[in-house]
């Protein structure tokens, strides 16, 4: 099996024991989340939980053939999956993802992924080397956060600083390993460790699991999971390889990648429109701190979208941690360095307790509503000692993290969930005004409100949380951010919609009226196909080959002649890397099928855990409350179709979501996916037709599987 | 002397630096790829003004228009949101607009500084050598 490592790690936590499961058994599930997702289907007593804290749940921590090697944006992924916590009304099964150098390390010590079962009676930490797995006891970890127990798990295992001179010797060959005897078991890398803070030891609903400084699995709520199983770390360190199916080929195709796809780095185009093509550059939220500092990118990626900085903060973060207190610290700071300061170390703290700062993009403005409205604080109706008078200072933001992450304060009461918080502070009212902006399932929106990007919104309720995919999403910013500063379209409206329909085969291949958001189409049958092709790509193509969610796919590239971008591209496209690793022959929609069969299963979970068409449904606000202008930005520019056809770039605020239509549009989708209307359970014909006819057995006999069409 | 204002009087200044009540806050926001619009509501003058600074990371989110009118009811700076409304027409895009708000904002924050800890002159005029 060429790009798999061959084995999958079993935990049982309970027994303190492991064990080998052969990949092969799961080899039609690709990798990554449909492995995990199969893997929870076989081995998890009780499908029908609902907290991921249950001690049946099991979580996987999965790779993918493409782990550990140079494809391009790739090859340093990895998935979890399990039951998760505190969503509303239900956990789902659900996922999340991290980059960095764990999954390359899982896989050159010779494990495709990891399933962790049962929950151990005492703190433990479970040290892989190579082949050789020890469960060994965490009471000195535990209490820790995640930066010192990274440290002392490199202690422990025995690292010595300065790795340029000296090397690890593990005594313990890879048996892939092809290389000489005299270079198996020694590295000059340490040990990639993935951990808990704080937050998932006592279990809250906002926890992450953290690997180095900053690579986070936030969304799920998997640091209670760990939590639970009183699993504080797993350390990995490998010197085994990857063998490639076809060396040449993967070579080839990443040298096209950069010398088609990717700007010329000696004429660079710094405003070219493309995903995977784009400058590279950091992704933190707030300008750098210093000009004093290098790039930090997973295994194998071409962009480096972190940094580490020589003021010593901010280090490897990126994205919403790094922006989650800037409506606060602006009104204490006195600059814009200050403000940068207090923002970074809020990044370093929420990184350090193992916290979801996701919650925050909306949970906190709820939180100071309530303060400002006399609900919370010192001897209101919601008690709260925390000094809310100093919102926006760097040692409120400990405080809070501190409360949030230890269940003490008002995080006693968040931490099994938000909106669960709300009904017991009667609060319920705040979904209705918006005052809470939890969209769907327990969850904060993203920043991309679900009554203007309707595939964003239509995905996440459809699924089991944000859906956190921006596959399309880059439109808005793109062609709004040339908008803001009056420069030229460089893809107009007709040409952005034809580019991406190009791509969409099997459901919508140029069909360009599924992009169209007006008012008039935005309950389409065609909305409905984009929805599943973002669905269905993602399950595979990003969540289980693990492309990562921010290069790709990409639809336009103003640095190829054309424009047309490399995802599905029969030079560099998705399928083309993973043949050349694994050998196989996978069209790209192949890889979009394998993803509905993965869905599938993922949907028959979330029916034998109680899912049925009638809890579906968005937050009230978006039904009754209007996407104003300028409450976050003055224009959310789509291309939309007038009433003559012709395209343009709209713009989607000041409206509402129509319940009615949109209970006529959740017909639609489930009717093309193949699922019963009434209820949204798939027909037997359906999952037989995926080669799931296991899967319908089991809906069977839980009396969950839908009626067939007459 | 202030390219749009006149100083204004000590009481005034204070509200141009203060902070308003919660009710009377300015809904705008931050746009942030990728993490996408960030709620970052303002409270006051000085948070508007560093909402506004530019960076190289992300766009300022908000209603140019509403603002001026805002300034106007809610800090009571009609001359301010006048010029800021004199401005927003001028602007050839909506960044343009906002580094044209961010400048006129900085210097109505310098002169009530200014008038506060008394470099402003008997007259409330600011000496053009402080202002510089």
């Amino acid at each position: 099996m060429y790009g798999y490592a061959g084995k999958i790690l079993y935990l049982d936590l309970t027994a303190r024991t492991h064990r080998t499961i052969e990949t092969e058994k799961y080899r039609r599930w690709g990798g990554g989340h449909g492995m995990g997702a199969a893997l929870f289907w076989d081995l998890c007593p009780d499908r029908t939980i609902t907290d991921g804290r249950h001690p049946a749940n099991i979580c996987c921590v999965m790779t993918s053939p493409l782990c550990g090697t140079i494809v391009p944006s790739a090859g340093g992924r990895c998935e979890v999956t399990g039951v998760g916590v505190g969503m509303d009304p239900i956990s789902w099964f659900t996922r999340s993802g991290f980059g960095g150098r764990f999954s390359t390390m899982l896989k050159y010590a010779g494990w495709d992924g990891i399933v962790i079962a049962g929950q151990a009676d005492r703190p433990v930490w479970v040290d892989i080397r190579n082949r050789r797995v020890s469960i060994r006891d965490a009471a000195g970890l535990w209490g820790l956060d995640t930066w010192t127990a990274q440290q002392e798990i490199w202690r422990l295992a025995g690292v010595r600083p300065g790795t340029r001179k000296k090397w690890q010797d593990l005594n313990d060959p890879a048996p892939s390993d092809p290389r000489p005897d005299s270079d198996q078991g020694r590295t000059t890398q340490k040990p990639a460790v993935l951990c808990i803070g704080p937050a998932g030891e006592h279990q809250t609903c906002q926890s992450a699991l953290i690997h180095d400084a900053g690579n986070g699995a936030g969304q799920g709520g998997f640091g209670a999971v760990w939590g639970a199983k009183r699993l504080k770390a797993i350390s990995v360190i490998g010197t085994g390889s990857i063998t490639v199916a076809d060396p040449k080929a993967l070579i080839q195709a990443r040298l096209v990648t950069k010398q088609k796809y990717v700007v010329n780095y000696e004429q660079p185009d710094l405003r070219s429109w493309s995903r995977l093509g784009g400058f590279p550059r950091p992704i933190i939220q707030v300008p750098a701190p210093t000009k004093e500092r290098r790039p930090q990118s997973c295994q194998g990626c071409i962009n480096g979208c972190r940094a580490r900085y020589n003021v010593g903060y901010g280090n490897e973060s990126a994205c919403q941690e790094t922006s989650w207190y800037g409506a606060y610290s602006r009104r204490v700071a006195k600059s814009q360095a200050e403000d940068i300061e207090i923002n970074l170390r809020s990044a370093d703290l929420v990184q350090k307790y193992g916290f979801n700062s996701f919650v925050m993009q909306t949970g906190l403005h709820w939180l100071e509503h309530l303060y400002e409205e006399g609900v919370l604080g010192p001897g209101r109706r919601v008690h709260s000692d925390l000094p809310w008078q100093e919102l926006g200072s760097l040692a409120f933001a400990e405080k809070l993290i501190h409360a949030l992450s230890t269940r003490t304060d008002i995080g006693l009461d968040l931490a099994d969930g938000w909106v669960a918080a709300a009904r017991k502070w009667g609060r319920e009212e705040d979904l209705r005004t918006g005052a809470m902006q939890f969209s769907y399932w327990g969850w904060p929106e993203h920043g991309y409100d679900p009554r203007a990007e309707l595939e964003w919104g239509y995905g996440s309720i459809m699924g089991d949380r944000d859906t956190n995919t921006h596959c399309f999403n880059q439109i808005f910013t793109t062609v709004s951010a040339a908008f803001a500063f009056g420069l030229p379209i460089r893809v107009e409206a007709e040409e952005m919609v034809r580019l991406h329909a190009r791509k969409l085969a099997p459901y919508a291949q140029d069909r360009p009226e599924v992009f169209d958001y007006s008012d008039a189409n935005m309950y389409s049958e065609a909305v409905a196909q984009l929805v599943r092709w973002q669905q269905h790509y993602c399950r595979f193509w990003k969540q289980s080959a693990l492309y990562c969610d921010l290069k790709w796919p990409d639809f336009y590239n103003t640095s190829v002649p054309g424009k047309e971008g490399a995802t599905a591209s029969p030079d560099a496209g998705e399928h083309v890397f993973w043949n050349a690793v694994t050998g196989d022959r996978l069209s790209f929609t192949d890889g979009i099928a394998l993803g509905r069969r993965i869905w599938n299963l993922d949907n028959a979970i979330w029916i034998l855990q109680g899912r049925h068409r009638d809890m579906v449904h968005f937050s009230p606000y978006l039904y009754e409350t209007k996407y104003e202008k300028g409450e976050l930005f003055p224009f959310y520019m789509w291309p939309c179709r007038d009433e003559t056809g012709k395209w343009s770039y709209t713009d989607l605020m000041g409206r509402v979501l129509d319940k009615g239509k949109f209970e006529e549009w959740k017909t639609i989708f489930y009717r093309l996916e193949g699922w019963d209307t009434a209820s949204g359970w798939p027909t037997r014909r359906l999952l037989e037709s995926l080669e799931l006819g296991f899967v319908a057995d089991a809906l069977q006999a839980a009396g969950r599987l839908g009626k067939e069409d007459a | 002397m202030s390219r749009w204002t006149s100083p204004p009087s000590r009481e005034l200044a204070e509200k141009l630096l203060g902070t308003v009540p919660f009710r009377d806050r300015f809904p705008a926001g931050r746009l942030k790829p990728p993490v996408g619009l960030i709620p970052s509501p303002v409270r006051g003058l000085r948070e508007a003004h560093l909402l506004l600074e530019p960076d190289v990371r992300s766009l300022p989110g908000l209603n140019l228009a509403a603002l001026a009118a805002w300034i106007r009811r809610v800090i009571g700076d009609g001359e301010l949101a006048q010029a800021l409304e004199n401005e927003n027409r001028a602007a050839h895009s909506y960044v343009d607009g906002c580094l044209r708000a961010y400048a006129v904002i900085g210097d109505r924050l310098t002169q009530a500084r200014q008038v506060l800890d008394g470099t402003a002159g008997p007259d409330g005029v600011i000496p053009d050598e402080v202002q510089s």
